[in-house]
């Protein structure tokens, strides 16, 4: 019966590792030159985000490659357990499944994400920002909205693309992939993991 | 000695990701339906677990229905099965003891025929126990991982792997770990040489045991806990080992929990920790008593609950619950239902009038996502309590109706395709000429695309010339026509025939029963043809719609939903449009089962109702030969001359009478009075 082979949510296209390790070299160095302003064209956007699933997969790191509607974007899928800083009994374990997306009318990518309790239920953004009251001081907390996906057109979280320039600016000469940069920066809000390597490597 | 004490174990934790629940329910609607039997799904953990986590996650998702484990080498695969109880009380009361030692015993089974030492990875397995309240988005469930009862394992030492394998080691266990097949890589046997280690199958280690045994020997598991902690599956595991080799029961045997981890060299095993543990007596292993239900969220014994509905985006928690009140028919009532067809079914309502409204709410239940509205008027103070799809803020506005019954739907329901289109359809009669010329020819053709593009064509116009264009057309076009038509107190709703080339003259079936006949869906009579040549009882059957502004109102509601499942009758019929109408040639009531019908029961022609006494009957008449709509006659000019055509036909309708030949007809039969008088509103303008 059909329904008990449902089509996997995401069509995964692997990326030969190998072969494309030296192409992306050669094409994240000409990218770079054009990198002056901090806009993102969509082709640049996937060169980037396939070397990152190259590096994920050589260190068994969780990132896939999903392709819906010919829009390219990265998924991991990670558990984090939470803490209520102000009373450490109250913790759970959150699953974060994060997206990053190309956005067409801001021209950078977008963090997204989906996060939910071991139960399946969603966790909401007010209940989020219990759990991370560390983190409300910092400007990030404005921009953390609910969105609609840019390729599967359902709502998800996401922190809005208009501070992304201004993250992306500074690492447009410096950095071989803006992408991790700018991962590295906003991780920390959505307890993204980014290992080492991703950094050394970019 | 003082130095053993038993090891302590981390159970295993269940984590369910959102896109479980919707692909359980359909499950449960669209296969188990009331079968509450175990469905086999796959559950998944991580190689390497996240980083701060305290437990390990075993999760489940939409995928876990897939027939196969969808493979990653990142991910280690669990088996389990689901069982999904109809009411809260099974749930509650069934015995959960014998649960799991019922599937227990299904894995002893399992053991003894060799499938364990085959693939290993089987040690890895859950039961599911889940109540879902579909209605209310709520799931009760509950998770086993189970283990066997009083297994004890004494510690005789313990340290971390780097002390007794060099750097070198560790490294190679690695690399010859990732050579595994991914049945084999959460228990396999290790072996210890003086410069690199051999790993094995158990199945390899088993066959070749006097060998084995003589080295220096581990049995090394991915540990489902973290370091320094030891998962509940080393249990289970080692059971299996003194079964595999009775000659281990009692004896200190060496073990390796393996953590997998990130260093900046990228994996590493060097969190791995090595036991040395004495293991139970082969003989003392009681295989039919389990234990392993998971704590919930309290720490108690005991189910977990979640209410989903807020986690459900609510475009498509409608979407699933008109779904769900429709799929409910197809348990018992109606198992054979074709629900896609209704719903890809795409409907023009030709009128958004009383009728137009009462059709699309009846469609709307029926979960048909796609309508078309066309009227030419706006909505008006009277229209707004006896049209459902009318608000009072639209006659303030002025709004067309078209335009305001497909907001409407999609205000009720947001996931409908609708459109309204504002035009007149032009009639035989009502002439055109000058600058209307240019406007008629576009009226027609965009009616004619329309119906090219939908299935089914309701006519709900509220005179009865509106209806001939579209009669003619959908009958040319061969699609199924439905058209309702009302008076004071009393209703007409029938299907119309459809234009077949050459055909021959269509003839009524006797069949083999008593007084029943049947008449091919395809040579069936128009609304044309009907009102000409009345049927049986001529006291009953008269022109209707001359009235139709004033009517009771339940009529309009009582013939909206009888058009609508009139329609969805003939849809899920084998033969469509072609589905016969059966009758009694004397007015007897008839026997649904031989008529050939539908899922749904009985499709008749057409079905005449007078609300006065409260009385219905189904007659069904053949095509007319001489119908001004729907004859070779009328199809022969409209394929020669087109929009010319009908163009001569909207100025002068005296025409269609002697295309048709009906003045020829008139001649050869007695009562012209009847016919004189039907005649006489073409005229009307």
């Amino acid at each position: 019966m059909s329904l008990f082979n449902p089509e996997d949510p995401f069509e995964i296209d692997l990326i030969s590792i190998t072969e494309r390790a030296a192409v992306f070299n050669v094409e994240i160095k000409r990218i770079n030159a054009k990198m002056d302003n901090a806009i993102m064209s969509y082709k640049d956007f996937v060169t980037y985000i396939e070397a990152i699933l190259a590096i994920s997969n050589s260190t068994s790191d969780y990132w896939k490659l999903n392709v819906v509607n010919d829009n390219k974007f990265l998924t991991k899928k990670q558990s984090v357990l939470l803490e209520n800083p102000e009373d450490i009994n109250e913790r759970l374990i959150a699953t974060f499944e994060y997206h990053v997306v190309y956005n067409i009318s801001y021209a950078v990518p977008v963090l997204c994400f989906d996060v939910w309790n071991q139960n399946g239920s969603r966790i909401s953004l007010e209940d989020y920002w219990k759990y991370n009251k560390h983190l409300r001081d910092f400007n990030m907390h404005d921009t953390l909205t609910q969105t609609d996906h840019p390729a599967l057109n359902r709502p998800i979280f996401a922190f809005h693309p208009c501070k992304t320039h201004e993250i992306l600016k500074g690492f447009a000469r410096t950095s071989k992939n803006p992408i991790v940069s700018w991962l590295s920066v906003v991780r920390h809000f959505v307890h993204l993991e980014l290992l080492e390597t991703y950094i050394k490597n970019c | 000695m003082a130095s053993e004490k038993s090891l302590s174990y981390v159970p295993l934790s269940s984590a369910i990701n959102p896109s479980f629940f919707s692909k359980l329910s359909q499950l449960k609607l669209e296969v188990l339906k009331s079968e509450e039997k175990f469905v086999p799904i796959w559950g998944y953990t991580k190689l390497i677990n996240d980083l701060n986590l305290p437990v390990n996650l075993i999760e489940v998702d939409s995928t876990s229905f897939n027939l196969h484990f969808l493979e990653h080498e990142t991910h280690i695969p669990f088996y389990g099965n689901v069982q999904n109880v109809n009411t809260i009380e099974k749930f509650k009361n069934c015995d959960k003891q014998l649960l799991v030692d019922l599937e227990g015993a299904k894995f002893h089974e399992k053991l003894m025929n060799g499938d364990i030492l085959k693939n290993p990875s089987l040690i890895n397995w859950f039961h599911l126990l889940t109540y879902a309240d579909l209605k209310k988005y709520q799931l009760y469930y509950w998770f086993a991982f189970p283990v066997l009862q009083n297994i004890v394992l004494r510690i005789a030492r313990t340290c971390n792997i780097t002390e007794e394998f060099s750097d070198n080691l560790v490294n190679d266990l690695y690399n010859e770990f990732k050579k595994l097949d991914s049945n084999q890589k959460p228990y396999f046997a290790v072996v210890k040489l003086q410069n690199f280690v051999q790993v094995n199958s158990l199945y390899e280690t088993c066959n070749d045991w006097s060998f084995f045994k003589e080295r220096e020997l581990y049995f090394a598991f991915i540990n489902f806990a973290p370091a320094d902690n030891v998962g509940s599956n080393l249990r289970l595991y080692a059971a299996c080992l003194v079964h595999f080799h009775p000659d281990l029961g009692n004896t200190e045997v060496n073990f390796i929990a393996l953590n997998l981890g990130r260093n900046k060299d990228g994996v590493t095993l060097k969190s791995s920790t090595v036991y040395k543990l004495k293991l139970p007596d082969n003989a003392s292993i009681d295989w039919s008593r389990w234990l392993g239900w998971e704590k919930n969220e309290k720490k108690n014994m005991g189910p977990r609950f979640v209410n989903l509905k807020k986690s459900i985006d609510p475009e498509e928690i409608m979407e699933l619950s008109t779904d769900l009140n429709l799929k409910l028919m197809k348990w018992n009532m109606v198992p054979n239902l074709n629900l896609n067809k209704i719903k890809a079914a795409k409907c023009l309502l030709l009128g958004a009038g009383t009728l137009g409204c009462a059709v699309a709410r009846s469609l709307l239940g029926w979960g048909v996502r796609h309508m078309t509205f066309v009227d030419y008027g706006v909505v008006n103070s009277s229209n707004p309590v006896r049209q459902s799809l009318f608000t009072f803020q639209d006659v303030l506005d002025s709004k067309p109706k078209a335009q305001a019954a497909a907001d409407c739907l999609k205000s009720i329901h947001p996931g409908v395709v609708t459109k309204g289109y504002q035009m007149s359809i032009p009639m035989p009669g009502h002439l055109v000429n000058g600058e209307d010329i240019q406007e008629a020819i576009e009226s027609v053709e965009k009616l004619d695309k329309l119906i090219d593009t939908h299935d089914v064509i309701f006519l709900l116009l509220d005179s009865r010339e509106g209806r001939w264009l579209p009669t003619v057309l959908g009958a040319r076009k061969q699609k199924i026509v439905i058209n309702a038509a009302l008076g004071f107190d009393s209703y007409l709703i029938m299907r119309h025939g459809i234009h077949v080339e050459n055909a021959t003259t269509p003839q009524a079936h006797n069949t083999s029963s008593r007084d029943l006949k049947s008449i091919s869906g395809v040579n069936l009579g128009c609304y044309f043809c009907n009102d000409v040549v009345a049927p049986g009882n001529s006291t009953k059957d008269r022109t209707l719609d001359q009235q139709c502004t004033v009517t009771r109102p339940g009529v309009s509601q009582i013939a909206g939903a009888y058009a609508a499942e009139l329609a969805v009758s003939l849809l899920v019929h084998d033969k469509g449009v072609a589905a016969p109408a059966y009758y009694s040639s004397k007015n007897n009531e008839l026997d649904v089962d031989e008529t050939e019908p539908s899922v749904l029961g009985l499709v008749p022609h057409s079905i005449r109702g007078f609300i006065s006494s409260f009385e219905q009957f189904c007659p069904a008449t053949e095509k007319f030969t001489n119908c001004t709509a729907c004859s070779q006659f009328v199809m022969k000019n409209l394929f020669l001359n087109g929009t010319q055509f009908l163009l001569s036909i909207f100025n002068d309708s005296k025409q269609l009478e002697r295309i048709s030949e009906v003045p020829k007809y008139c001649d050869s039969i007695d009562n012209e009075a009847i016919l004189d008088e039907e005649f006489s509103d073409w005229e009307i303008k």
